[in-house]
């Protein structure tokens, strides 16, 4: 055993799409008990990268280890560890969110009394208490994203991976799951979380990697990467975007 | 106002009259002609009772206006050709709005052959010797009937569309549709009854119904001025004239609601407490047991698979043969059997959850099967012990003993393993339309569910047929508990070995890559984001696979897997069990009615028969469906 094995760490990681290498031989380590920003623009890998490492994408290649468990060769051990937050994936639709989490805990093989006693507690903080008798069908997009959330606390893991966690939930919502997010680092968890949005990973995290093209162009402590540009213009010269030109549509002033 | 938007439809119309659509426009306008034609056959033919004549028309005309009606809810969501939401933002009145979209929807194929048929008021004037006025009273019937059948079938669908999104619309949807399809299995146990009527008339009741229905009024106002009497005339007229304009009245109101308020989000559900829900494998099955009560689909399916079994095996009733009764709770368990075997296709990408909990897929797949067990075993209790009571065949309890639980054991076994092996990929329930019958069930996938689940039962038929009495429950409830309990325990093998790919086809689908071949080079989330729903009414055959084959070969699939259970089952299987259990009651049974030697003759030529039908149909659309997949993996 290593001593104090990387939270997550992902080595030469590959899948390929049809004729599309969506990630490519990615290498990534992501220190135990770090606030970690996963960046990238669309279609850069990070959903699929987030896929592979936490046992939801078979890889093509490479290997991806929780507290230097391997994924996909002792997926039980490895997924007792963590508590994952996707994108744009099904919940159970047809339960309430309090039901939702009785029978996820109960899968999870928790005691009832347990799990009923998180719940409430969870739903009280994330403030869905009051759509107690809403399926999750009904669900507004930021109210998915807490639930979801919620679940992914229920069992207390220890590393916490979210693909966007904060897109399209409002500025208080966003206020509570940042401060309940932060709490979880300094209790000594370890938080992957993948956003577009610059401003929310440069306010969160402490350690940043930025991907393009399924590669890790950029990766590090958070002022290290920046390199004392804002992480936006750090970002936009590593990917290689550029300004559209204006001066077009004038009629549209007039 | 109207002008403009009339031309507006003739130009959407014109300019979608390219390939597969006008195809299909063409092949529904000649099939309409031709069952146009029909209606005026009826009008226009010399019968031995005078009264035979309006009967048929009316009762045709009655068949014809249900069509208007409930078609469109039930079979493609109306004619929606141009979308009032289009004009939203104009400013005219509602009123105005809904007569001018009104006024269109009388351009098209459909009203024009139903004007066709609406003929047949005049023709049967003229044949029926009704002399100048009647007819001329026809033609405007005709007219105005037209009119009420339109608007009516704008309000109704306008209705139903409000209503569909409910689970009594699920319920009614499922209901209907399942009396359709055993009424094209069954349905001809009733011959007797219509051949008799033809040589001596209907009785007066019937009569007197399809008159004095709306779609009847035109015929009324016909005869009524045939014999002078120009108050009915003039009543039944104006109660057309005046449905219409109630009709476009309550639509207008309608148009309205739908253009100046949203639909109100889900109303809340009732929270149970589940005090018997303690451990992993009950905690699945409790949220089964929802899904069965929450989702609007379930609930139709399972609303279809009550209706099928009651309508197949009360239908004989009509003519007298209880013999059906006692098999109504078997056949509600092989039908419900039959449409939940697609369970991870339904939930959609939340198996990623599942993937997520060590251990989970097994106590998932037998949670799964103890929640079908929960929703199928009652019923199909209830109606093998009642309606066995009710025909008084107590002689039989050997067979519905041993099958029963045989069937139900089978059932509970094959829906997960099919589930698992064949799942057929779906939008998430979160992101589906509200059209009921868009989200297509596979019907290859229910098929197999059915020949599966039934095969399930053969030990224990031939344990009755063959053994001692005693043999027949015994081997039931053994093979039932055997096969629920090894078929859950490969599928749940399978799921933990492939849970990861399962994911992936349920996120992308095997349908996007088919639909644009050279494109795959989306994500899987990007892809599953913008799924293409099935809303196309030719999506249906993509999800066959057979989009890629020819017009004959795809209507010989379709034809062939619909009605092979009629020479199959039907007329062979059942009267096969019939003759071997010593019954005699002839029925509908061609086997029955020919001397003794030719009797299992008979039945092995129509069994033949419906194998030859079901094998070839299945092996012709399973070449087209491995065709299409070679096709979206190349």
């Amino acid at each position: 055993m290593r001593g104090h094995p990387p939270a997550l760490r992902l080595a030469g990681l590959s899948k390929t799409f049809g004729p599309k290498r969506a990630v490519d031989a990615l290498d990534l380590e992501v220190p135990d008990g770090s606030f970690f920003g996963l960046v990238g623009p669309n279609g850069a890998g990070k959903t699929t990268s987030l896929s592979m490492a936490i046992g939801l994408l078979r890889p093509d290649a490479g290997r991806a280890e929780i507290f230097g468990v391997d994924v996909w060769a002792d997926a039980p051990a490895a997924k007792r560890l963590i508590g994952v937050l996707p994108d744009g994936l099904a919940l159970p639709e047809r339960l309430t969110g309090r039901e939702l989490l009785r029978f996820t805990g109960l899968l999870r093989g928790m005691d009832r009394a347990d799990v009923d006693r998180r719940a409430d507690e969870l739903l009280a903080v994330l403030d869905l208490d009051g759509a107690g008798r809403t399926l999750v069908m009904e669900y507004s997009t930021g109210m998915r994203k807490k639930i979801g959330l919620a679940t992914a606390l229920l069992h207390a893991p220890r590393l916490l991976v979210l693909d966007e966690p904060l897109e399209a939930v409002d500025p208080v919502s966003a206020a509570t799951i940042k401060v309940i997010l932060r709490r979880y680092v300094e209790g000594g968890g370890t938080v992957v979380l993948s956003s577009h949005v610059m401003a929310v990973v440069e306010q969160l995290c402490d350690h940043v990697a930025v991907i393009a093209s399924g590669r890790v162009v950029a990766a590090g402590p958070l002022a290290a990467v920046r390199g004392g540009l804002s992480l936006e213009e750090r970002f936009v010269s590593l990917v290689g975007g550029q300004l559209p030109e204006v001066g077009e549509l004038t009629w549209l002033a007039s | 106002m109207a002008g403009v938007l009339i031309r507006m439809k003739l130009a959407v119309l014109r300019n979608s009259m390219t390939g597969p659509r006008a195809a299909q426009m063409i092949t529904g306008g000649l099939v309409g002609l031709a069952l146009a034609a029909g209606v005026l056959l009826l009008a226009g033919q010399h019968y031995p009772v005078a009264e035979l004549r309006f009967d048929l028309v009316a009762a045709a005309l009655a068949v014809w206006t249900a069509g208007w009606l409930l078609g469109p809810a039930l079979f493609g969501g109306g004619d929606e050709t141009l979308r009032p939401e289009h004009f939203a933002l104009h400013s005219f009145t509602h009123r105005a709005l809904a007569t001018g979209l009104a006024a269109t929807a009388f351009v098209g194929v459909a009203p024009v052959v139903t004007l066709v048929a609406l003929a047949a008021l005049v023709v049967a004037g003229v044949t029926a010797g009704l002399g100048p006025a009647a007819v001329a009273v026809g033609v405007l019937a005709a007219v105005l009937q037209l009119g009420g059948t339109v608007l009516a079938s704008k309000l109704v669908t306008a209705l139903l569309g409000q209503v569909m999104r409910s689970r009594t619309g699920a319920a009614l949807a499922g209901f209907v549709s399942a009396a359709l399809l055993a009424g094209t299995h069954s349905g001809w146990v009733l011959s007797p009854l219509v051949v008799e009527a033809l040589r001596t008339g209907f009785p007066p009741a019937f009569s007197a119904w399809v008159h004095a229905l709306p779609s009847g009024w035109g015929l009324t106002a016909v005869r009524a001025a045939g014999r002078g009497d120009w108050l009915t005339t003039a009543a039944a007229l104006a109660g057309l004239a005046a449905l219409g304009v109630a009709c476009l009245a309550g639509w207008s109101v309608l148009l309205r609601r739908r253009l100046t308020t949203r639909r109100a989000s889900g109303r809340p559900v009732r929270a149970s407490a589940d005090r018997w829900v303690r451990g992993p494998v009950t905690a699945v099955a409790a949220r089964e047991l929802r899904t069965w009560t929450r989702d609007l689909l379930r609930f139709h399916l399972a609303c279809f698979a009550l209706g099928y079994a009651m309508v197949f095996c009360l239908l004989p009733l009509a003519v007298g043969a209880p013999v059906f009764l006692p098999w109504t709770g078997l056949l509600f368990a092989l039908w419900t059997a039959a449409v939940s075997a697609n369970l991870y296709g339904e939930d959609g990408t939340e198996l990623w959850g599942k993937l997520m909990i060590p251990g989970a897929a097994r106590h998932d797949v037998r949670g799964r099967q103890l929640g079908w067990l929960l929703v199928a075993a009652p019923p199909t209790l209830v109606l093998t012990i009642a309606f066995t009571a009710l025909s008084g065949q107590y002689a039989l309890w050997p067979w519905p003993a041993a099958l029963v639980p045989a069937l139900l054991g089978g059932g509970a076994g094959v829906t997960v393993l099919v589930s698992v092996l064949r799942p057929v990929p779906m939008a998430d329930p979160h992101r589906r339309g509200g059209n009921l019958l868009d989200n297509g069930t596979d019907f290859t996938q229910v098929l197999l569910v059915l020949i599966l689940t039934a095969a399930c039962a053969a030990p224990a038929f031939f344990a009755v047929r063959l053994g001692p009495v005693w043999a027949g429950p015994v081997v039931g409830v053994v093979s039932g508990a055997a096969l629920a309990w090894l078929l859950g325990r490969v599928a749940a093998a399978v799921l933990g070995r492939t849970a990861p790919e399962l994911l992936h086809l349920l996120r992308t689908g095997s349908r996007p890559a088919r639909r644009r071949p050279s494109l795959p080079l989306v994500p899987p989330r990007v892809t599953a984001a913008h799924r293409v729903r099935p809303q196309r009414p030719d999506a249906w055959l993509e999800r066959l696979g057979l989009d890629l084959a020819p017009a004959g070969r795809r209507a010989y699939v379709i034809v062939s897997l619909t009605l092979c259970w009629v020479p199959l089952v039907a007329q062979g299987v059942v009267p096969a069990l019939m003759l071997s259990g010593g019954a005699a009651e002839r029925s509908w049974f061609l086997a029955l009615h020919v001397p003794d030697g030719l009797r299992w003759p008979v039945i092995a030529v129509m069994i033949a028969l419906g194998l030859v039908l079901l094998v070839t149909g299945l092996a012709t659309g399973l070449y087209y469906l491995a065709k299409s997949r070679v096709r979206a993996a190349g």
